[in-house]
């Protein structure tokens, strides 16, 4: 089974789930109190958050604590900016080549 | 599924002309963009080029016009050979006085793989709005 953060964000409980702890730490069933499906439901699409690392649960006494992973949801950011990266570079090569051809007609 | 394109703009100093020739005429796109064997504004007209794409992967770029406004709106399809996925790009210009603001949208690019061709297109491409969509961005930076 393919783990990794692309997968982890194609849900949109999941996507609920990350937008939820980007704020706070929650506890699991502080989590599933937030959703109408079911508490087995929602521990199933915890834990393929946790199998893609994108979110980390701690035990913290008797409750187990679930906290967002940032530097994953990096990764996905970065995808998208290669692609804004690479646009902007051609932008920036056309915006060369435009001042040069302007400079050559005036010489 | 409607899903969110990548958007960048540029003004840039000339002309919406001068933008346009550089957009269409293969001499002056050999200068700035990529080395195209030929190429023409017209609907329906396919090259290829073997360019490095965004990535920095070397894959050759399978394009075909789809969009000819002169001087306003130019659309090629965009995809890898041999890989899944078909995006769109489309260079809009709109003349500002003698400078010429630049929109390239990128559409499609969630269909695009990801991690080589054995990327599970269709699980991916639910994700793209929160990708490109306010949330996740402002999440980042924010951390």
């Amino acid at each position: 089974m393919r783990r990794d953060v692309f997968q982890a964000i194609a849900d949109p409980t999941r996507r609920e789930i990350i937008s939820l702890l980007a704020s706070q730490q929650l506890n699991l069933n502080a989590v599933a109190d937030k959703f109408d499906i079911s508490r087995p439901a929602v521990s199933k699409h915890i834990r393929i958050l946790a199998e893609c690392g994108l979110i980390t649960i701690k035990q913290q006494g008797r409750e187990r604590f679930c906290q967002a992973n940032f530097k994953k949801l990096k990764q996905v950011e970065d995808w998208a900016a290669q692609y804004r990266k690479f646009w902007n570079n051609k932008l920036d090569a056309l915006e060369n080549f435009l001042d040069e051809e302007k400079t050559t007609k005036l010489k | 599924m409607e899903t969110q394109p990548l958007i960048v703009e540029r003004t840039l100093n000339a002309p919406a002309s001068k933008v346009w020739e550089a957009l269409t005429d293969n001499e002056k796109m050999k200068q700035w963009y990529f080395k195209l064997e030929s190429f023409e504004p017209r609907v329906g007209f396919e090259f290829s080029f073997a360019g490095q794409g965004s990535t920095g992967e070397k894959h050759t770029h399978l394009c075909r016009v789809t969009a000819v406004e002169p001087e306003k709106k130019l659309s090629y399809t965009w995809r890898y050979e041999g890989f899944p996925g078909d995006s769109e790009v489309s260079f809009e210009l709109f003349p500002e006085d003698d400078k010429t603001l630049v929109r390239i949208t990128h559409t499609g690019l969630e269909t695009m793989p990801q991690n080589g061709p054995d990327f599970a297109v269709s699980s991916f491409s639910k994700g793209w709005n929160y990708i490109l969509g306010e949330s996740l961005k402002k999440f980042v930076e924010e951390q």
